[in-house]
């Protein structure tokens, strides 16, 4: 029996189960059931993956069961990497909703607001009604359906199945983002412009896959590989395009990313950790299988645009989620971040198979999926901790947290961890990727043959484009750690936060493990990826990563690098610093004091130093991107103008691209729409003559044609 | 009956269908153009006898029957009576003006024949050779239908388009079974009651029948 | 891993750790000697270390394990980055770890460690504090990549003993255009992230100036003491590698004792030099604004993208 098969019967068999349980199930069990379903279905598509990158192929067609199409499901080593990806993060977010989903905790609604901007009232406990919105019976029992959808995208091998499963998907999670859309009004605008974009997207990709398909003379993948050869190369370009458009509306690059900082942070914390862990992925793996597979491989300017768009997605991205105040939203554009990371070297593998280079091509892209796995792991594991804090507090909002490490201090160690990989810290797992990605994007100018002109000025640019949003990713997320979790608490909510359930520390501990040992032992990644490149045709013979367990060392290029050694050095030299202080002043206590006010007052927590503040030397320097708005309003006393009674100060980072290129898209498409009302003006006498003429254009077109 | 009577003959009941078609085009009042709506029917109860002699079936014959019964007896019976409660006796002016609608009639018909070439083509006989005529009484119903304001003369214009289908219907397949005829019978009557009480309900509401009063009610 | 191997580990590390603070007290003392004044004493920095070992530590109210540990993780991340760099042997054991990006981000980590002290402290000098640190870091990140780009482009790989060996193979490569750019750059990002002179002053007393000084108020005893001596080494380890890596006569390639033995001789030499010159150079400037720093990241950008340039277009 073909592991594969057992995994997607596991996938399908848990998903329908886990919906129909969920849907019947009482309510104090529904949690239980619907958690435990998503985690089988996660451990399925592990279970498919692991076979499939350890060499397994499978595939399947059958007839009838979508209307005038057959289904063709296929699965080989680029989709297990991807079915692996997605199954990992669904165990641990099942396994964290089922105590997320559980009654008790605050929960966040429209009266104290949980987004920055609002003066809150505080959490309030309630173990009916707002608490439990995210466990309303729609939202549990879809979760499964959902997991499901997004893992059987990967193995879809024709047009139709893909849409098919696509849609679905996108169905799947537009109902979980709106899961609590009764207690704040942002979701249901969150909803509509997930649901827009996403549709168009779907259009996008929709269009590209017709027109492949049609040119190839077929409809399954294996029909266009085969027949893509003869597409002309304005068709191929046209075909890309579109591709590239749809796909990377749903992974989220920038000028189609607006839907993510809204949409994710509305949805429930493991739909959010799901959506933006797992689904963003899909996009980069339609792009690679289009791109790399099926179309085999293109021309340089196609990677070109795809490398230039990261390069903005990743710098936007990080920009933006460096001057978040609100904490899911940071994570939302952090994960714009990264996936402009990961198209940048999907982009420059690109442009390097283009130009024969298939050591650097096959290295970028291992290094691009890897950090696509990793990502998977940390944002994960953020959104947990995320998840956590709102479930505390009620608060989402940076400026009025603070002072968890010691009252939620599991939550904040594994924040922590997260936090560490997401700034690409040694000992963090996104350290590795971005090592890797350095790795090919020097290594362009050395080798055996001489580096472009296009390679020579875009290389160095990326390089920096990296480095800079490596920078502010370390300034983000010391911000989000830093200000949410330490110090002292800065309001009344934070103050009563207490430790989560035992189910989501168990969550987030998974992530937090897989974090740790993609941190430690980034090799074992090393032969899966090579199986990975050997299914494509412009990158295959290259065998990216080789070591032993300790190092990782780069195969065809001078390159390597031990992180398990870095973090027993640092482990050796940390303690043993720690010992040889405490022998010399002979273990002497602390002592503990009040903290330093200026010698006359107490400091009070409203000193304290906020995202906002935090965030600010960023604002200033990169004023002309970001354009904040600031407001401030004086209010002096009624006897005297002179002297004020009290300042009100408020600042805001609106999201620039979407301010300035959405608007008038919008304004243009409701003009059309206003002057298409004057068609249907009322008058019976105009609707009849529409449908005569058209029956008359009809009759004579086919009279004249046939 | 020999070949060249029938021709001659089917041409004749073709000629007078497409004829008071035109005429319903030119006439203004109302009882006029009621009095053709019993003129055709006539023809069309004619044609299917016609047909019906040439077929040698029975059931033409009662299909015949029925098309007297109902489109020169009854329902021109259940317009009169609309018309003497509506209290108009002449249709107001039309969107397109007289001329204008005969220039437009001639032009429907040379569609209706440029249109009707391919399905003549499938099988030529003296029978689908007059079927380029039905179709040109469905366009002229049509055009009643989009040119004329008077509730009433939606209701012919609807007619009109329904006598054309069942004459295209007659002359290409040789008539049509007696089921489908009485079912498209049955619904024809219904539509005609409704526009009846449609009319009442203008009259009361507007005081006049005329249809673009109805543009009031959009928004 | 020879016996020979890890002694010039060992010695490479002592010499770090106990070098340092002589360091910045020879840098002190240059600096108070051009301005007339009688100045410390070398060693003044040690006998500060051992009076600051005997204090009490503190812990103020409300700060967690992140702000005991902070002064640790620095020292560790500097402790490793002496451990690896080829300051005195290209043939340590060690060579397969030292990469310049791992340097780099090894650095980095030692910033955050400090960064997060400093706000777990709550109060608005530490805030302030990491907020600009963390900003400066972030912005001398495109520089150092880039410097380290054009480094690791003349030679095919970013292995630091390998840049080492390639610039002691062809002695004429440092005179080329790539590699003068990148050492501009270079020393401008040394300059930001060590916190000196015009970036940070490290002897300021006004708390709304200091950067690095604001982060660690609320240490005191031998929190203080490591906190002072990891930032010591993380001058002397940065020196150490501009010195390296662009002037790197001296180094041993091999690990025989006599070899290592003239290589630390002649990399305190040299560091000392750096330091001397870097004192004296901070003697007629003044601290910059705030503001005014990332001009200045700026300018030593552009410096680094014109030394990868200039490495692609003039190889």
């Amino acid at each position: 029996m073909n592991p594969i098969s057992v995994g997607l019967v596991v996938v399908a068999a848990a998903a329908l189960v886990g919906a129909a349980a969920g849907a019947l199930a009482p309510a104090r069990t529904r949690p239980l059931v619907t958690g435990t379903a998503t985690a089988v279905v996660g451990l399925g598509g592990v279970l498919v993956g692991v076979a499939a990158l350890g060499g397994q192929t499978w595939s399947l067609t059958v007839a009838h069961l979508l209307p005038l199409a057959e289904t063709t499901l296929a699965v080989d080593a680029l989709s297990g990497a991807f079915l692996l990806l997605i199954g990992a993060v669904a165990i641990a977010a099942g396994v964290y909703g089922i105590g997320y989903t559980s009654p008790g905790g605050a929960h966040a609604t429209d009266e104290d607001d949980a987004a920055p901007g609002h003066d809150g009232v505080g959490a309030h406990d309630d173990a009916s009604g707002p608490a439990t919105a995210a466990a309303s019976r729609t939202a549990q029992a879809v979760l499964p359906l959902f997991a499901a959808a997004m893992l059987l995208v990967p193995a879809a091998a024709s047009v139709s199945t893909l849409l098919v499963l696509w849609e679905l998907m996108a169905l799947t999670s537009l109902v979980l983002v709106l899961a609590e859309h009764r207690l704040r009004r942002s979701v249901r605008d969150a909803g509509l412009w997930y649901a827009g974009m996403t549709h168009a997207g779907l259009v996008a990709i929709m269009l590209g896959l017709v027109v492949l398909a049609a040119g190839a003379g077929g409809e399954s993948f294996a029909a266009m590989r085969a027949g893509s050869a003869g597409l002309s190369p304005a068709t191929a370009s046209c075909v890309f395009v579109l591709i590239f458009l749809g796909f990377g509306s749903k992974a989220g690059m920038v000028p189609l990313h607006v839907w993510l900082p809204r949409a994710h942070p509305e949805a429930p914390s493991h739909v959010s950790a799901l959506m933006s862990a797992a689904m963003v992925t899909l996009g980069l793996y339609g792009i690679i299988r289009v791109g790399f597979d099926l179309l085999g491989g293109g021309t340089r300017w196609w990677w070109l645009l795809v490398l230039a768009v990261g390069s903005v997605s990743a710098l936007y991205g990080v920009l933006q989620a460096s001057v978040a105040a609100d904490l899911k939203r940071l994570l939302a554009y952090s994960t714009t971040e990264n996936v402009g990371l990961m198209l940048m070297g999907v982009g420059a593998a690109g442009v390097f198979a283009a130009e024969g280079n298939r050591v650097l091509a096959g290295l970028l892209l291992a290094a691009a999926v890897l950090h696509a796995v990793n990502h998977a792991a940390f944002k994960a594991l953020l959104f947990f901790g995320a998840g956590s804090v709102l479930r505390s507090t009620g608060l989402r909002d940076l400026d009025r947290l603070g002072g968890l490490a010691s009252r939620m201090p599991v939550t904040t160690a594994l924040f922590a961890v997260g936090a560490l990989g997401a700034a690409g810290l040694p000992a963090g797992n996104g350290f590795v990727s971005e090592w890797l990605l350095l790795q090919g994007l020097i290594h362009s100018v050395t080798g055996a043959m001489a580096p472009s002109v296009v390679v020579a000025i875009s290389m160095p640019l990326a390089v920096a484009v990296v480095a800079l949003t490596a920078g502010l990713g370390v300034a983000t997320f010391v911000k989000a750690f830093g200000v949410g979790f330490l110090a002292r608490p800065r309001s009344a909510a934070a103050t009563g936060a207490t430790e989560s359930p035992l189910s989501m520390r168990a969550g987030m501990g998974l992530a937090a493990a897989a974090c740790t040992a993609l941190a430690l032992a980034p090799s074992i990644a090393g032969a899966p990826l090579s199986r990975l490149l050997s299914v494509l045709p412009s990158v295959r013979d290259g065998a990216p990563l080789a070591g032993s367990d300790v190092s990782l060392r780069l195969a065809g290029i001078a390159g390597s690098m031990s992180p398990l050694l870095i973090v027993v050095g640092l482990l050796v030299a940390g303690l043993g610093a720690a010992a040889l202080v405490r022998r010399v002043t002979h273990g002497a206590p602390r002592r503990a004091t009040p903290v330093w006010g200026g010698g006359s007052t107490r400091l009070s927590p409203r000193m304290e130093y906020t995202a906002t503040s935090f965030a600010e030397p960023l604002i200033r320097v990169f004023d002309d991107v970001l354009r904040p708005e600031q407001d401030i309003d004086v209010t002096p006393f009624a006897e005297s103008e002179f002297l004020i009674e009290s300042i009100s100060y408020r600042q805001r980072v609106p999201d620039r691209v979407e301010a300035r290129l959405y608007p008038p898209l919008l304004a243009a498409a409701r003009r059309w729409g206003q002057w298409s009302r004057g068609i249907a003006n009322g008058s019976v006498h105009r609707y009849l003559a529409y449908g005569f003429i058209g029956l008359l254009v009809v009759l004579v077109i086919v009279g004249i044609t046939s | 009956m020999s070949d060249v009577v029938f021709v001659q003959m089917l041409d004749l009941v073709c000629g007078g269908l497409l004829l008071s078609g035109v005429l319903m085009l030119w006439r203004r009042e109302l009882a006029a153009i009621v009095r053709l709506l019993i003129v055709q029917g006539v023809l069309l109860a004619a044609l299917a006898v016609l047909l019906g002699v040439r077929e040698q079936s029975v059931e033409l014959y009662l299909v015949a029957a029925g098309v007297l019964v109902l489109k020169a007896v009854v329902l021109p019976g259940v317009l009169h009576r609309v018309l003497r409660d509506s209290g108009d006796a002449r249709e107001a002016e039309p969107l397109v003006n007289v001329t204008s609608s005969l220039l437009a009639a001639a032009l429907l018909t040379l569609v209706a024949y440029a249109v009707s070439r391919p399905l003549v083509a499938l099988a030529p006989s003296a029978t689908t050779r007059a079927l380029p005529v039905g179709l040109a009484v469905v366009f002229l119903g049509f055009f009643v239908l989009v040119t004329r304001r008077h509730a009433l003369s939606q209701v012919v214009g609807f007619l009109l388009l329904d006598n054309g289908i069942a004459a295209t219907a007659f002359l290409a397949t040789s008539g049509v079974p007696l089921v489908v005829e009485l079912g498209g019978s049955l619904d024809l009557l219904l539509l005609v009651l409704v526009l009846q009480v449609l009319a009442a309900r203008m009259r009361l509401t507007f005081g006049r029948t005329d249809m673009d009063e109805l543009r009031e009610l959009r928004d | 891993m020879t016996a020979a191997g890890v002694v010039g580990v060992l010695v490479q590390v002592a010499l770090v750790v106990g070098g340092a603070p002589l360091l910045v007290g020879l840098m002190r003392q240059v600096r108070a000697v051009l301005e007339g004044r009688a100045g410390a004493g070398i060693g003044q920095p040690w006998r500060d270390l051992r009076k600051l070992m005997k204090k009490e530590a503190i812990r103020p109210e409300g700060t967690s394990w992140v702000f005991t540990s902070g002064p640790l993780v620095l020292f560790a991340s500097t402790l490793v980055i002496a451990a690896v760099a080829p300051f005195v042997s290209t043939a340590s054991p060690l060579d397969g770890v030292a990469d310049l990006f791992a340097v780099v981000s090894l650095l980095l980590l030692g910033t955050v460690a400090l960064t997060l002290a400093g706000l777990d402290t709550g109060t608005a000098f530490g805030g302030m504090g990491a907020s600009r640190e963390v900003t400066i870091a972030a912005l001398a990140e495109p520089t150092i990549l880039l410097a380290g780009f054009a480094l690791s482009a003349r030679v095919g790989s970013s292995n630091l003993a390998d840049i080492v060996a390639g610039t002691l193979a062809t002695p004429a490569q440092v005179l080329s255009p790539a590699t003068l750019l990148a050492a501009v750059a270079f020393a401008v990002v040394v300059i930001a992230e060590a916190g000196r002179l015009p970036v940070d002053n490290p002897a300021t007393h006004l708390e709304l100036t200091m950067i690095h000084e604001a982060m660690i108020l609320e240490y005191a005893g031998r929190d203080l003491a490591v906190v002072e001596l990891a930032s010591a080494m993380r001058l002397a380890v940065l020196l150490g590698l501009s010195v390296n890596l662009f002037v790197p006569w001296g180094v041993a390639t091999s690990s025989a004792p006599l070899a290592l033995l003239g290589a630390t001789a002649v990399f305190a030499l040299k560091v000392g030099l750096l330091g001397a010159v870097l004192a004296a150079f901070e003697v007629f400037i003044a601290k910059w604004r705030l503001f005014r720093v990332p001009e200045l990241l700026a300018g030593s950008f552009l410096f680094g993208l014109l030394a990868v340039s200039a490495s692609f277009f003039l190889a």
